[in-house]
């Protein structure tokens, strides 16, 4: 599945550009360094984190997107980085847990 | 944790370890030297070590890993890092964040390997390590193009930055 189609199927609001790639995992930490060491290239990285870290690890280990969930807003400068890095970031205000479920039921395995 | 499977790469993150990366003072002489812990409480009691009385400053959660060549067996140990920095976490006018801007353009993601620093100094990491660690997370992309280039710190960065502007977790502990 597409990100774009994924993003229009659980209401993910896009906090960057969108750069639309296949999702093919994902990953739930809020761990940088976890992250780096077990996250996968093309997985949706799902966190309550939105410092400017989480997009330089989610780069380096090449994630589609990163959801920020509970509602938490991106700094400009983040915003500004993360397309730079052509990594898409959306917002939701729901939790992990929400979000997990909601990734499950719309497929992603 | 996800199931370990057999690849076709050169190289493999192994023996991965969590604990803390810890940023100390010394009282007197103001020396700073900053290490990793493999512990599941940060220490962060001041202590002496002959004359000095060292004060851990803060912690950060992070990993430890070494790298395995999948052709030879070899176990590289990588102790010595303390965290990537990536450019767009620098100083817009330091060299590194213009250097990183230009790479971009190109699809090249640029990283800087901090190490460990002692009350002596710092030694950035050997350049044959650094070649394997490029090898290591290059083998891990899939986007076309995309690449990425991890420098050794041979711009005194560990002097310039804040721990908190690597790829490590700062009070996570505490998370609002």
């Amino acid at each position: 599945m597409k990100i774009q189609e994924l993003a229009e199927r659980l209401e993910l609001k896009a906090a960057t550009k969108v750069f639309d790639r296949d999702v093919t995992g994902v990953y739930i930490s809020d761990m940088v360094s976890d992250v780096i060491a077990n996250a996968k290239a093309g997985d949706l990285l799902v966190t309550a984190q939105a410092h400017a870290n989480v997009i330089a690890a989610a780069n380096l280990v090449d994630n589609c997107a990163v959801v920020i969930t509970q509602g938490k807003v991106l700094a400009d400068d983040v915003v500004k980085m993360a397309e730079k890095a052509e990594i898409t970031v959306f917002t939701t205000a729901l939790n992990r847990w929400q979000m997990a479920t909601k990734l499950y039921e719309a497929g992603i395995r | 944790m996800r199931p370990q499977k057999r690849t076709a790469k050169r190289y493999e993150m192994v023996n991965v370890r969590p604990g803390y990366l810890m940023i100390e003072l010394e009282n007197h002489t103001l020396a700073r030297r900053c290490y990793f812990v493999a512990e599941r409480i940060p220490p962060l009691e001041e202590y002496r070590e002959g004359n000095r009385f060292w004060k851990p400053q803060t912690a950060a959660q992070t990993i430890q890993f070494d790298v395995r060549d999948t052709d030879t067996g070899e176990v590289v140990p990588f102790g010595e890092l303390a965290g990537l920095l990536y450019y767009a976490c620098c100083d817009k006018d330091s060299a590194v964040y213009q250097m990183g801007d230009l790479a971009h353009d190109q699809r090249v993601s640029l990283y800087v390997a901090i190490t460990t620093e002692s009350e002596k100094g710092h030694t950035p990491m050997p350049v044959e390590k650094v070649r394997i660690l490029n090898t290591l997370f290059n083998e891990r992309l899939t986007s076309p193009g995309k690449k990425v280039l991890i420098l050794p710190d041979l711009f005194g960065l560990y002097r310039k930055i804040t721990y908190g502007q690597m790829a490590v977790d700062f009070g996570l502990t505490s998370m609002e």
